[in-house]
């Protein structure tokens, strides 16, 4: 499901067209370093460093599971019931929905620098911060 | 173009990857900046390197600036071997590009290209399906299905600490799940790839991230193997191929895992 917008239009070819969040995912930390080759004309510019987050399991992935648990166990209960069970579908669909979006805007939150996430100079895009 | 002094230099010359001398720019993709520079090839001997001339003094990093160092290197792949530079590299003129970077690495950059002749990244994304996945961790382990139980109907401020307990159980077990379809994934590609590396995962929901380095005339056969599995998994994990792209992952002085 690729939820991010593809801005800048063009389609990249191949069987699944990339989304921002898969550009993150490849092209931030991999990719040979310059610097190894080449110093003498190296030239500083700002990144906007992006913070393609990495899982880290929190009070609040626990949370946010125990909550998932509980909206399963009321779609699960109300199947039965001939008059609601459209509703739900459709709220089940819509939380499916947030979730993706809520994703997305983390990702695009994180591009945007936020002022707060920008970072100046040090051309190697670094995430010294973990 | 020229870095003759240390005078303030305006522009920079970008520089998306290291190709093969005998490319030809095929696509007017626009390069990274705003506007967008002008993508040009610099050529020393045998090798060749995408470059555009880009404003120093606006900051990288627009999704449009990240989506153009992709699609500019990946729109060659599957054509050429490529080694993709990290995003952001910027060198003073394209005479610094062609003699400091091609002309003095020549034998490493021409045996890295030579190793990757024929070959393409691809890469497998999945993601659970949340409902899918509760279900199977509720029916497999008791203490997750106890501790539903036991929150059922329950004040939530007085289940947090059952709750908290739960979440760390099913993370837990997702994240063992990952394992193990991530082994399964590695397992059905293993005759059809050269190389592959384990990404981390980027979500709580992930359930495979892995790059592969592929022969790009068995696109076909790597296709085949993720319509198998996304078959397999039908329900659970939503399942996607990307590429050919690049060979991110496998490039670089840092040997992965070792």
């Amino acid at each position: 499901m690729t939820t991010a917008t593809q801005s800048g239009g063009g389609v990249s070819p191949g069987p699944s067209p990339a989304g921002l969040a898969d550009v993150i995912d490849t092209i931030l930390d991999k990719g040979l370093v310059i610097d190894a080759y080449v110093r003498v004309s190296l030239v500083g510019i700002e990144l906007l460093t992006i913070d393609a987050r990495i899982v880290i399991a929190s009070v609040d992935t626990y949370l946010r599971f125990a909550e998932a648990v509980n909206r399963l166990d009321i779609s699960q209960e109300k199947e039965g019931l001939p008059g609601l069970v459209g509703g739900m579908q459709e709220g089940g669909a819509k939380h499916k929905t947030k979730g993706a979006l809520e994703g997305a805007a983390e990702k695009l939150r994180d591009f945007a620098g936020d002022g707060s996430e920008r970072q100046t100079a040090s051309r190697r895009g670094s995430r010294e911060e973990s | 173009m020229a870095a003759s002094s240390q005078t303030q230099q305006q522009t920079g010359i970008y520089v998306y990857g290291i190709l093969p001398g005998d490319i030809e720019l095929a696509s007017d993709i626009p390069g990274v900046g705003d506007p967008p520079g002008e993508v040009r090839v610099v050529h020393s001997a045998d090798l060749a390197a995408l470059v555009s001339e880009v404003d120093l003094s606006r900051p990288l990093g627009s999704p449009e600036d990240l989506a153009a160092h992709k699609e500019i290197l990946d729109a060659s792949a599957a054509d050429a071997p490529v080694l993709p530079m990290r995003f952001g590299a910027i060198l003073a003129s394209e005479d610094a590009v062609a003699h400091e970077l091609l002309e003095e690495h020549r034998d490493e950059l021409a045996g890295a290209l030579e190793e990757l002749d024929g070959l393409a990244e691809y890469v497998v994304k999945g993601r659970y399906v949340e409902q899918a996945i509760l279900n199977e961790v509720l029916t497999e382990n008791n203490d997750a299905a106890r501790l539903r139980d036991q929150m059922r109907g329950a004040d939530p401020d007085a289940t947090r600490d059952a709750r908290i307990q739960l979440g760390e159980i099913i993370n837990n077990a997702i994240t063992q799940k990952r394992e193990q379809d991530t082994r399964a994934l590695g397992n059905a590609m293993t005759d059809h790839c050269e190389a592959s590396l384990v990404r981390d995962p980027t979500h709580e929901l992930d359930a495979v991230h892995v790059a592969f380095l592929v022969r790009v005339d068995q696109e076909k056969d790597i296709e085949d193997v993720v319509n198998d599995l996304s078959a397999k998994w039908e329900g659970r994990v939503q399942l996607r191929l990307l590429g050919p792209m690049a060979a991110y992952d496998f490039v670089g002085a840092t040997e992965p895992e070792g």
